[in-house]
């Protein structure tokens, strides 16, 4: 009996006071002696901790939460950089088999004769005169039918990439909406979505020659610069420009280097086909930087940006997203 | 509104109190919770369902405070006897072992502890709220700490007898149901 007072008294200061290291031998001696014993401790024990009173602290933790996933953003970029080509390492999908499924549309009309891209997919031509275009999502690349080497004129909306066969006599035109670009033989990239804000041309390769619509002129680009044009004010600039993201996209790549948000929301939409809603201003002040190798699905995508940034998203409806922002709570 | 959240603030303060039961440092403590909550986030596992999430997170919690308690018996050699206590609670948990942390509401627990007779709460509540040790709480009510010690004692025995009776159970899963 007094050995069982002695075990109560012992339970009792383990769980709330300072037992010696022999106490503790002693008491987990009694609790191997049977199941009973180490049942009686363990429930007695759990009875205790439960009784426990801890401030709750969650809210401040999950503000913590959020912070640390920002700091992900900052500390590494390379790291998300890893995290996006670890993912597309594992998985083989996507745009690529969806453009052997779907190949561009080629439709003879009026003399012209048209290639369209279905958004969500990527294609290439060659033109009768030797040039390579790869054309990205949404794009539409027309020429008369009259096109040959001798007369070298085409028409871009979307974006494409040009490998110009060199012929220095009879130069090679793009024609998009807003201007127009004339080559001997060169690389470049067009990009002219029409419901982009920004119109560009960039240059990998030679030298290309650019005019606007209604003006006389031509300017020259030269190879690493990027000419971009704001659609509404017709404003240009010609800047120096990272020639290895413009074009990451012929590749299957998608690079983007602090790129705000809602050009962000813009091209994965083209890229993937689907539409990410979005609302308030507060997600406007991000910018982004990364890169897939677009073999990721638009979950995947999704679910990377949630990793880095304060958004959650939700499906809506078939291939309709939407996207919140979730701010860090400062209390 | 949103899933993790809301997640979160269901099962924070829970799982905090269970990492308690093994590792005594409230900030490694923290630490393992929101390690676990990374790692939901980042799996993606949080948005199945309730039952399945939360057998997720207990058992994430326990293996890594398994984890730590490895490490702990050798960074801390001198304390060899009370981790290896701690270990074999652990051991027991995760054989599939519940703690009334994860089976109850533990508003219930508190006001079942407030029904006990006053010199058994008090002690209770001295320890728990007050954070005082034995030898604190026998100088501050004049007693020994050995009379402490019966007292708390008498108090977890009589919370265990009203838990075994199932009328504590039954009040506790009816509000577990209606949550």
């Amino acid at each position: 009996m007094k050995d069982k007072e002695y075990i109560e008294n012992l339970i009792a200061r383990s769980l709330n006071g300072n037992c010696t290291s022999e106490e503790i031998l002693k008491l987990r001696a009694w609790i191997d002696e049977s199941l009973d014993n180490r049942n009686e401790y363990l429930a007695l024990k759990d009875i205790w901790d439960t009784t426990r009173v801890q401030k709750d602290c969650s809210e401040e933790q999950l503000s913590l939460f959020y912070q640390k996933q920002i700091e992900k953003i900052t500390r590494s970029r390379t790291r998300w950089i890893k995290y996006s080509s670890a993912i597309a390492a594992i998985l083989v999908a996507g745009l690529f088999i969806s453009t052997l499924i779907f190949p561009k549309s080629e439709i003879r009309s009026a003399g012209f004769q048209i290639y369209t891209v279905p958004l969500g997919s990527r294609s290439s031509v060659v033109l009768a005169d030797g040039t390579e275009v790869c054309l990205n999502s949404g794009s539409e690349l027309k020429y008369s039918s009259d096109f040959s080497a001798n007369d070298r004129v085409v028409y871009l909306s979307g974006e494409g990439f040009f490998h110009v066969k060199s012929d220095q006599k009879h130069p090679f035109i793009v024609k998009a909406p807003d201007f127009e670009v004339k080559v001997t033989g060169t690389q470049f990239n067009v990009c002219t979505y029409s419901d982009n804000k920004f119109s560009s041309a960039a240059l990998a390769e030679g030298h290309i020659q650019l005019k606007m619509n209604g003006m006389k002129d031509f300017f020259e680009v030269n190879p690493g610069e990027k000419f971009k044009l704001d659609r509404v004010t017709q404003k240009y600039i010609i800047e120096a420009a990272d020639i290895e993201s413009e074009l990451a996209w012929k590749d299957g790549e998608f690079i983007f280097k602090k790129i705000p948000f809602p050009d962000l929301v813009q091209r994965l939409e083209r890229w993937y086909d689907v539409k990410l809603n979005y609302s308030g201003k507060d997600l406007q002040n991000f910018s982004f930087t990364g890169r897939f190798k677009n073999q990721e699905t638009i979950w995947q995508v999704l679910d990377a940006l949630k990793l880095i940034s304060p958004i959650d998203y939700k499906k809506t409806t078939f291939r309709e997203f939407t996207i919140i922002y979730k701010p860090l709570k400062m209390e | 509104m949103n899933e993790f959240d809301k997640l979160f603030r269901n099962y924070h303060r829970r799982l905090f109190l269970y990492t308690l039961k093994f590792i005594d440092n409230e900030s490694d403590a923290l630490d393992i919770v929101q390690n676990v909550f990374i790692a939901i986030w980042e799996n993606g596992k949080y948005l199945q369902n309730e039952g399945l999430v939360q057998a997720y997170l207990f058992n994430a919690v326990k293996n890594s405070c398994f984890n730590y308690l490895k490490h702990q018996k050798i960074v801390r050699k001198y304390e060899q006897d009370s981790i290896l206590l701690n270990e074999m609670e652990l051991i027991y948990y995760q054989s599939g072992e519940k703690s009334l942390i994860e089976t109850e509401s533990l508003k219930q627990i508190t006001d079942a502890i407030n029904s006990l007779p006053l010199i058994y709460s008090e002690v209770v509540s001295l320890s728990r709220i007050d954070g005082l040790k034995n030898h604190e709480i026998a100088e501050k009510l004049n007693i020994s700490i050995r009379t402490v010690e019966t007292r708390i004692y008498r108090a977890l025995s009589a919370l265990k007898e009203k838990i075994s009776q199932k009328s504590f159970f039954i009040l506790l899963n009816m509000s577990g149901v209606r949550k």
